[in-house]
């Protein structure tokens, strides 16, 4: 501020000037696709150190963002963008009559503020059209994005939003008229309802109070200023119920306020496109560790004699007649047990080769079952002692940890469960960079850093012939 | 546009009346009454409008082709009125921007003329004023 107060009165003037006129870029499309939020960064990467550092944490938390056209629309475009956006995530097409009979019943508010019906019903029309449209569409939200870029009915939306403002505006005067300096009617006249009239805190406060709170959605407006700190400062709209409590994890639409303008901003788990890697499932190992299960699959290879194989409790596993508690297993054909001829000797030796192969092979087996939780296996220890050096997972384990995944199994966890990811077969989700990735040509990250600049290739250097003979000279060295 | 004039044959106000050049939606031609007990009491005013192709969510450029004598109207016709620039809404159509214009004609706003003679005029010598836009006056026919 020293600084401005120095600057003589003219200048001061004519920057003033400069700062009312500069009006935010008014090209590209009205609403755009996602692109990644580190480009908010790179903008940023020359401002000054506040903004650099607001920016610069922005990605880590929001990973994606749309544009909004600067036209003095995009403040309630990018409201109304969000809440479709945000019906059609919440991927209940009830949800959407819903509203349409919500802002139907909103009429009332509209007459008492004395717009008449004939003027604005082909604008809610449009709403409502686009209503139906957007539920029965099933395209990821491509048909939305179309909508919301035709500019006539994107026009037609905003429109009967902005109507729907202003009557709200007016049917609550005591909750906004301290806010103003005008009488409510005048405000809405000169500040809502004008075709080109940017949205300010007080429309966006009665536009969230009318349209995007009662569908039970939230709004984080993220300010992105001058004032000091490292983040952006937050703003949040929660829905609430009847009793005025807050609705627990509201579907929530972020958006991203510049002075003057708005932008969307997307968390990863706002992204209903994109489903993070599969990772590997388990399944497949998982089923030998209960090698009862496979004995179909492997039935003359087992290592072991079924039975001889005790499970305490079990009496299905005591001998090749089905009988007592196990019978309730008898469906599963899986569970054949009178057809292993396996002698109790060979556990050692043979093991070694017979079991990495046909352990792959048993997946189907696996599948049927899913009802009844066995009780905890008791396996000889000898057979994991000779198996433990086909596998050495011990020393990958600490990588795996943390996962709580659900293996929708009926099997309680186990830690011999880990070994299967240190297998060749399970293959490694993308999850970190290597050394030969981050130094390749593939690797974009460097146009991201705002002092990269490239090497330029000169013809002049590369083929001046006194320049090629020192070099010559110098290689030989 | 079709629905608008649908809606003025229907419900044109008394003293208001437009409709669209030979057949073409865009340019439409308007009159207007002077409103009783103003100096415009009598006359009978012509009226072009021309509308964008993103009407309604731009306003329709309007000019007076009669003569006129207002402090808000200078003398190619261009009217001063803020609904038809930055405060124009959506909501408007033909007819209230012609209401708009009929109680313009009794109550110029003189805080920001047109025409600066007019405005002092309206204030201080009503009859000259009145005698002025007498003069100025002149029938169109066609």
């Amino acid at each position: 501020m020293e600084a401005f107060a120095q600057q003589p009165d003219d200048e001061l003037a004519q920057l003033q000037e400069l700062s009312n006129k500069w009006e935010s870029d008014a090209s590209g499309p009205l609403v755009s696709e996602r692109v990644s939020s580190s480009a908010i960064t790179t903008e940023y990467a020359n401002a000054d150190p506040v903004y650099q550092a607001k920016t610069a944490t922005l990605p880590q938390k929001y990973a994606q963002y749309r544009t909004c056209r600067g036209d003095g629309h995009c403040g309630w475009r990018a409201v109304a963008f969000s809440y479709f956006e945000t019906l059609q995530r919440m991927g209940n097409p009830h949800k959407f009559l819903e509203e349409e009979t919500r802002l139907k019943s909103l009429r009332n508010i509209l007459n008492d503020a004395g717009f008449q019906e004939h003027l604005y019903e082909d604008f809610a029309e449009d709403m409502f059209d686009l209503l139906r449209e957007t539920a029965a569409a099933n395209d990821g939200g491509a048909s939305l994005l179309q909508t919301f870029n035709d500019p006539h009915r994107s026009m037609s939306v905003i429109t009967y939003l902005k109507l729907l403002t202003s009557a709200w505006i007016q049917k609550h005067p005591d909750q906004f008229q301290p806010f103003l300096h005008q009488p409510v009617k005048a405000y809405c006249q000169s500040h809502i309802e004008p075709a080109i009239c940017e949205i300010e805190h007080v429309g966006m406060d009665a536009l969230v109070n009318v349209l995007v709170k009662p569908a039970g959605i939230a709004v984080e407006i993220l300010y992105l200023d001058r004032t000091p700190g490292t983040e952006v400062n937050t703003y949040r709209f929660d829905p609430v119920d009847h009793n005025n409590a807050a609705l627990p994890n509201p579907p929530t639409f972020r958006l991203l306020y510049r002075p003057g303008h708005y932008d969307i901003l997307y968390k990863l788990e706002d992204l209903p496109s994109i489903v993070p890697p599969p990772i590997a499932h388990p399944a497949e190992q998982r089923v030998f560790l209960n090698h009862h299960q496979s004995t179909q699959a492997l039935p003359s290879k087992l290592p072991f004699d079924t039975n001889n194989f005790e499970i305490p409790g079990l009496s299905i596993f005591s001998g090749p007649a089905v009988s007592g508690p196990g019978v309730a297993w008898a469906p599963y054909p899986t569970y054949d047990f009178s057809a292993s001829p396996i002698s109790p000797q060979p556990i050692a030796q043979p093991i070694t080769q017979a079991i990495p192969q046909p352990r792959i092979e048993a997946t189907p087996a696996y599948a049927p079952i899913a009802a009844p939780p066995p009780p905890p296996v008791s396996i000889p220890t000898e057979y994991y002692s000779t198996t433990m050096p086909l596998e050495p997972p011990v020393t990958s384990l600490p990588l795996y940890q943390p996962s709580p995944i659900d293996r929708g199994g009926p099997f309680r966890p186990s830690i011999w469960e880990y070994e299967s990811y240190s297998m060749p077969q399970a293959p490694h989700p993308p999850l970190c960079q290597t050394a030969i990735f981050r130094n390749s040509h593939y690797n974009t990250a460097h146009f991201n850093n705002p002092d990269f600049e490239p090497e330029q290739w000169q013809p002049d250097t590369e083929y001046n012939p006194s320049d090629r003979s020192r070099k010559k000279s110098s290689h030989s060295q | 546009m079709q629905s608008e004039l649908m809606d003025f044959m229907m419900s044109a106000p008394p003293g208001i009346s437009a409709f669209p050049n030979d057949g073409n939606l865009m340019e439409w031609t308007a009159t207007i009454e002077g409103p009783t007990e103003t100096p415009y009491e009598g006359l009978k005013l012509k009226l072009t409008f021309t509308f964008p192709s993103n009407y309604p969510y731009a306003p329709p450029t309007v000019l007076f082709k009669t003569p006129i004598y207002h402090p808000n109207i200078d003398f190619s016709g261009r009217i001063c009125l803020d609904i038809l620039k930055d405060k124009w809404s959506a909501i408007y159509n033909t007819q209230s921007v012609l209401l708009s214009l009929q109680s313009l004609l009794g109550e110029p706003n003189n805080a920001s003329p047109l025409n600066g003679q007019a405005a002092e005029l309206w204030d201080k010598d009503p009859a000259e004023f009145k005698r002025k836009v007498l003069a100025r006056h002149r029938d169109l026919d066609d």
